[in-house]
């Protein structure tokens, strides 16, 4: 057991022991612990929500090659644990000092160039999405510069110049000054990540469990049944950030690299619940389209890069992005305690309004997702104000099998409708056994119509969640007939 | 000395590294208290009972303020002193400032937050236009503009359309949000850092509440994280709280709002229920427009009535109205005080006129570019706006030609049409725009600025002005103007902080007139010191020319140096020169002063010269609508602006692409929603949605009109902050124009602003079922 929390910034290792120091809490922000330091006050909070990007910095780690991965993420979402064993790299990192003089890194003198700052209050955060896609892409296309910019918003610019600085300053394969120091960090990270036991941080009124194997995890969870679950915390960390809770006892699932694993066999394909939805979108990108969309949708990269599947599954929103398709997919959900193992459809696993089956002694450790073979069309749909990171209004899953134009199976399934993701019985059963035609489909959306009472809210009003679920059947069919 | 042509924004290198200090960032003793405000959570109640016993306990809170404890007045309303610094006896709004906690940590603060009891008597509240206009409830008099005869005109005109539109309101969503620092001084003297468009009220406002004189309280304005009109007046209000709380500590305290609470507590662009008549020819040429502005000006004042006035000058926008009737009426709402936002009104005064010409252009099944070219105001001498003022140097029919031709207006269009024949459920649609507007402060006597320029010994000089730098590059435009008017390299101008005690009661950053005046004011302190150096450099000239008469007009700074042009190759330093005046007891330093020349209006009569001059652009845009989602895209946008000689190209089409896309999002995704009691429901960015890189046009080509010098400005140069916004209203009419392709523009469809995914699908909808009981054709009129 290890109560020293160790991570590398400013290119030294730095150490916290929660129960030698008063300032930080066991889920103090990255966010927040930066800016108590003078010299690191560039990142900004602009909404502790993950919203806004203002507070974006990267994390660096080391892959399985043995190089450096960098990501971006949204600081005011990250407690101080989740980065043990990394490397955290914040704007003041970017130039160096030559001769005496400001040596600006690429993304920073393009930026510089396009006039790619007004106020200057979201440009910290913009230039290091910018330096996580010059890591991560050279000669970006304008999707690729698009995506890497989502999650940060500017309200003086237009984004215009940004998007130019971003295409100006990707053209060095990422080289850099971090590239030359990259031996240096991954040495001093080893030295952190050797010592696989588990972190047990203590402060004021809160314990933080960080284990590094399943088995550590599933020991403390059995130990520990009111402490909650944390992955990506993209969900979780807002109850802090937004609604001031404390929250007790944390066990941090997220230095689990056995529940980061995908693998894949003749009939399934099956993810750690660990796996982040970034690694999720880019693995289905060819095999699994109607998931890799929802993806492309999905939030933002800053929020991509820490969230995972489990957690979008566990947080089981009915307006969870991923569970639509899962539903279509007929997925299953795998969980685990100490003795035991269970496997479930994802239909049995969701049980209510953000509850699922899960047992207070198990993890989420896996979904399944069985393949296609191309017998089958799934599609996805999410309807939302605003396409990119923006929270689902309506989100409807499609699977459908026909035998000679007669449906022989349907899964409809719709998130934001109702209080959990919820497939439209009725409808599918009305469709089933019958010919696959526009006329049916359209009776079958007044069906539909009589299946869901939801509700108006800040997103939309019922009458128009209503109007778009029936569209977006009737697009699911125009969709299936384009493609034949 | 020309203007340096490429010159970066002067804090850019800040801002890139991360160096750029805000008030939050500011290093300050370990004094520093952390201030929150508890507000009310009822529209409108009156406060029974407050308790803060318990919460004083809480450990590591230094104090908590009521009404009672203010040592000055309760009031913080800018204009009409209509607003309580504190709740007294009753709140008008939800997220009206009850009491202030000063504590020395975050946890403190929310721990004391939650102990604060209070009871309410809930009272009824009054939550939209509709009500308050049931009700009567006017925060002021009714304004009035009128011109010709639009009632006679109205009955013999061919055609005659009435409606009326819905413009929603907006959030500024400055990524900043609302903060400021007070440091208490010596005695009762404050120093506030303020993160405000208008650090001169801030001062007499917090002067107001401690009760002190202005010369005790000193504000100073770094810059801000962005404004947009968001703290031109209710950056007061920190200041004012922030103060409150110093004072009583006599500690520094900072509050920088949380997001929500920020957009729960201030207010917003007005949304306004405007009602018109518009009688035209068969041509579509307009013969008259009668037009009710109705604003939803919150619980108070605030700059409501200016920003009305605004409006009711651009209910014209470009076009040429003989006979007119504007009528404005600002009403009384339990919400947060509406207040300025870039464009103050103007946006709203024209999207009623160009959504009324798109419905002429529909019924009489033409296109509304030709419509709108029609009704542009002429080229002919004597052509005058319903308020009386001379239209001049109008570049309307410039700007169209040019933008027809870049933008293909004509090939695109059937271009559409034969794409919307093939598509049964996606349409696209395009729109022309133009934007006609005035620059100057409606309120003549704010347009005026000073300056303090001083030159220090080394060469080196420092520029203060009345203005704020919130993005726009006011300072680095103020550093180009006094390089080059010193005739000296940039890197030797530094623009400082704006301080209310190096350049007194200024008036506020706003109405895009920050370097038209303050531009001036700052050439002027120049035009003084240089005037004066001549006592030195004419002799010191004359001297290196063996003794050759210099007059002072031949004097030329350039690049470091001076010289008689006569001469030009015996050059003095300007280092040596300012040495040398020192020397000579010669004054460096001067202020500097401007007013705008010839501008007025009377408010009574609705007529005069409010304007100095008008700012011209124009945009066409085009969308692709999914009406079975509501979801549209931005396809393209072509933009051709006018700004006079160019002061910083670069500059300026930062603010021309950033204005346009901040106005896409209130014609588009940003949406404020209530509940019932009056709570704000799009409270956090997770619902109110700002366009992300995403939703910009993604072919998007941005022109500045070349060759048209502005007469009387600085550098001939015109503003730009505000007006791009509105050209937006593109991407508003078409997607107007594709959802109206659904019925094949045969119906008018139901349209408001902003066109949300929900009125984008309904509306659609609407139409398809209008299709089902008509066969087109010549049915509109009975429609
Ligand atoms: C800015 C922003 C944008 C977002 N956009 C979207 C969006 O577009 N679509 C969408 O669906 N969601 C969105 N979300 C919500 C959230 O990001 C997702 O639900 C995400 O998948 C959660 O994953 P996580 O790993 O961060 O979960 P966490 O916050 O770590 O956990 C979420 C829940 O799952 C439980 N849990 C996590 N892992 C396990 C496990 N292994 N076993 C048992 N229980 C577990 C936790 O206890 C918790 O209840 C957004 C959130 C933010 C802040
Ligand atoms: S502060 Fe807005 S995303 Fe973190
Ligand atoms: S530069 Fe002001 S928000 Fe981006």
């Amino acid at each position: 057991m290890k109560s020293t929390l160790k991570f590398v910034l400013d290119f030294k290792i730095i150490e916290i022991d929660f129960s030698k120091q008063k300032e930080l809490k066991t889920t103090t922000t990255v966010l927040n612990y930066l800016r108590s330091f003078p010299h690191h006050k560039g990142v900004k909070e602009g909404c502790a929500e993950g919203d806004c990007g203002a507070c974006t910095v990267v994390i660096a780690e080391v892959n399985d090659e043995n190089k450096l991965v960098y990501k971006a993420v949204d600081s005011c979402l990250v407690f101080l644990p989740m980065i043990h064993g990394k490397q955290l790299i914040t704007i003041e990192n970017l130039a160096v000092i030559e001769n005496k003089q400001t040596k600006l890194h690429p993304v920073q003198q393009a930026m510089l160039e396009t006039n790619g700052s007004q106020c200057g209050y979201c440009t910290p955060g913009i230039v290091m999405s910018l330096f996580g896609l010059y890591k991560n892409h050279n000669n970006p296309s304008r999707e690729a510069v698009e995506e890497a910019l989502t999650g940060n918003l500017c309200r003086c610019t237009g984004y215009q110049p940004i998007i130019e600085a971003a295409q100006k300053a990707c053209i060095h394969n990422g080289n850099d000054h971090f590239s030359e120091r990259e031996n240096e960090v991954i040495s001093l990270l080893k030295r952190i990540n050797e010592n696989e036991e588990t972190l047990i941080l203590k402060s004021k009124k809160q314990k933080y469990f960080k284990p590094f194997t399943l088995a550590e995890a599933l020991k403390i969870r059995e130990e520990n049944p009111e402490a909650i679950i944390i992955n990506g915390s993209t969900d979780i960390a807002l109850r802090q950030t937004k609604k001031n809770e404390i929250l007790y006892e944390i066990i941090d699932l997220s230095g689990i690299d056995e529940l980061k694993k995908v693998s894949e066999d003749d009939n399934n394909y099956c993810f750690g619940s660990g796996l982040t939805l970034e690694q999720l979108r880019q693995y289905s990108n060819d095999k699994l389209p109607a998931l890799f969309k929802i993806l492309n949708v999905f939030g933002s990269l800053q929020i991509r890069n820490i969230a995972t599947i489990g957690g979008n599954v566990g947080s089981a929103s009915p307006i969870g992005d991923t569970l639509p398709v899962l539903f279509a997919h007929n997925a299953m959900i795998k969980v685990m305690s100490q003795l035991s193992e269970r496997t479930m459809s994802i239909d049995d696993f969701i049980k209510g309004y953000r509850q699922t089956d899960i047992r207070n002694n198990e993890l989420i450790t896996g979904i399944i997702v069985p393949k296609n073979n191309n017998s089958y069309l799934i599609e996805s749909y999410k309807v939302s104000k605003r396409k990119h990171l923006d929270i689902s209004t309506v989100i409807g899953a499609f699977k459908l099998h026909l035998n000679n134009e007669t449906v022989s199976e349907i899964v409809i399934a719709y998130g934001g409708m109702a209080a959990t993701t919820k497939r439209a019985v009725k409808t599918e059963n009305f469709l089933t056994a019958k010919k696959w035609s526009r006329e049916n489909v359209e009776q079958a959306m007044d069906i539909l119509s009589g299946e869901f009472t939801p509700l108006s809210d800040a997103r939309s009003e019922a009458e128009f969640r209503t109007a778009a679920a029936r569209n977006i059947l009737l697009k699911f069919y125009l969709d299936t007939v384009q493609k034949s | 000395m020309k203007m340096s042509e490429k010159t970066y924004h002067e804090s850019a290198i800040k801002h890139i590294t991360g160096e750029s200090v805000y008030i939050d960032d500011m290093p300050v003793n370990d004094q520093l208290l952390l201030g929150k405000v508890f507000f009310s959570r009822y529209a409108h109640a009156k406060i029974k009972k407050l308790n803060i016993k318990k919460a004083l306990k809480v450990k590591g809170v230094h104090a908590i303020l009521t009404a009672n404890d203010i040592p000055g007045e309760n009031q913080m309303g800018p204009i009409v002193h209509d607003e309580k610094c504190l709740a007294e006896k009753e709140v008008t709004f939800i997220g009206q400032a009850i009491a202030l906690i000063a504590a020395e940590n975050a946890d403190a603060l929310i721990e004391a937050e939650k102990l604060i009891t209070i009871e309410y008597e809930v009272l009824e509240a009054v939550l939209d236009i509709e009500t308050a206009i049931e009700r009567n409830d006017l925060l002021a008099p009714p304004r009035k503009i009128e011109r010709g005869n639009p009632d006679e005109a109205l009955l013999t005109s061919p055609h005659v359309i009435t409606g009326e539109l819905k413009t929603g309101g907006q959030e500024h969503w400055y990524l900043e949000t609302q903060t400021a620092l007070a440091i208490p001084g010596e005695g009762k003297e404050m120093m506030i850092h303020a993160s405000s468009q208008n650090p001169s009220e801030t001062q007499s406002i917090v002067a107001e509440v401690l009760g002190l004189k202005n010369h005790d309280v000193e504000v100073e304005v770094k810059r801000m994280g962005g404004g947009f009109g968001g703290k031109e007046t209710q950056g007061n209000h920190v200041a004012a709280w922030a103060a409150l709380l110093a004072n009583a500590t006599r500690r520094p305290v900072k509050i920088h709002l949380f997001r929500d609470d920020d957009q729960i507590m201030t207010g917003k662009r007005h949304r306004y229920l405007s009602k018109y008549e518009i009688g035209f020819n068969e041509q579509g040429k307009i013969l008259a427009y009668k037009v009710e502005f109705n604003a939803d000006g919150g619980s108070s004042t605030d700059l409501s009535m200016s920003i009305l006035e605004r409006a009711m000058l651009h209910a014209d926008n470009a076009y040429s109205l003989p006979n007119v009737q504007i009528i404005g009426k600002a009403w009384k709402t339990n919400l947060p005080s509406n207040t300025a936002f870039r464009g103050f009104g103007g946006p709203q005064g024209m999207a009623v006129i160009e959504n009324a010409i798109d419905k002429i252009a529909r019924f009489l099944k033409k296109d509304p570019a030709e419509i709108r070219h029609l009704n542009f105001y002429d080229q002919e001498p004597d052509v005058f706006t319903p308020y009386g003022q001379r239209i001049e140097n109008n570049h309307l029919f410039k700007m169209y030609d040019k933008l027809l031709v870049s933008s293909e207006y004509f090939k695109r269009k059937e271009e559409i049409i034969i794409f919307n024949k093939a598509n049964e459920f996606v349409k696209r649609g395009i729109a022309l725009t133009p934007v006609k507007f005035g620059i100057s402060f409606t309120n003549s006597f704010l347009n005026q600025a000073g300056a303090l320029v001083n030159i220090y010994t080394d060469g080196t000089v420092l520029v203060n002005h009345g203005g704020t730098e919130m993005g726009q590059g006011l300072h680095t435009k103020m550093l180009q103007i006094a390089s080059s008017e010193l005739g000296i390299t940039p890197d030797r101008v530094k623009v400082n902080a704006t301080n209310t005690s190096k350049v007194p009661n200024t008036s506020p950053t706003a109405a895009s007139s920050g370097s038209d005046i303050n531009g001036m004011a700052v050439k002027n302190a120049i035009d003084i010191i240089k005037s004066r150096l001549m006592d030195v450099v004419i002799p010191e000239l004359e001297k290196l020319n063996n003794g050759k008469t210099t007059i002072k007009e031949n004097v030329v700074f350039e690049n470091n140096f001076i010289y008689d042009k006569e001469n030009s190759d015996n050059k003095i330093s300007f280092d040596d020169i300012i040495k040398f005046a020192h020397f000579k007891q010669v004054s460096l330093s001067s202020t500097g002063f401007y007013r705008t020349p010839d501008i007025y209006f009377d408010r009574q009569t609705g007529q005069g010269k409010p304007f100095y001059y008008f700012s011209y652009g124009m945009s066409v845009s085009e969308v692709e609508i999914d009406t079975l989602t509501g979801q549209h895209k931005l396809l393209r946008t072509d933009i051709i602006q006018d700004v006079g000689d160019s002061i910083n190209e670069g500059i300026d089409r930062g603010q021309i692409e950033g204005g346009f896309v901040q106005g896409l999002g209130w014609v588009t995704t940003e949406e404020l929603k209530w509940d019932k009691k009056g709570n704000l429901l799009t409270h956090s960015p997770d619902t109110y949605k700002i366009p992300t890189v995403n939703d910009i046009p993604k072919i998007f080509n941005v022109e500045l009109l070349k060759d048209v010098p502005n007469p009387g400005t600085i550098r001939r140069s015109k503003a730009v902050g505000e007006p791009p916004l509105m050209l937006a209203l593109s991407v508003w009419l078409a997607i107007k124009d594709a959802i109206s392709a659904v019925a094949d523009h045969c119906l008018e469809p139901e349209f408001s602003l902003p066109a949300t995914y929900e009125l984008i699908l309904l509306s659609s909808a609407k139409l398809k079922e209008g299709m089902k009981k008509i066969a087109c054709a010549d049915d509109l009129e009975k429609a």
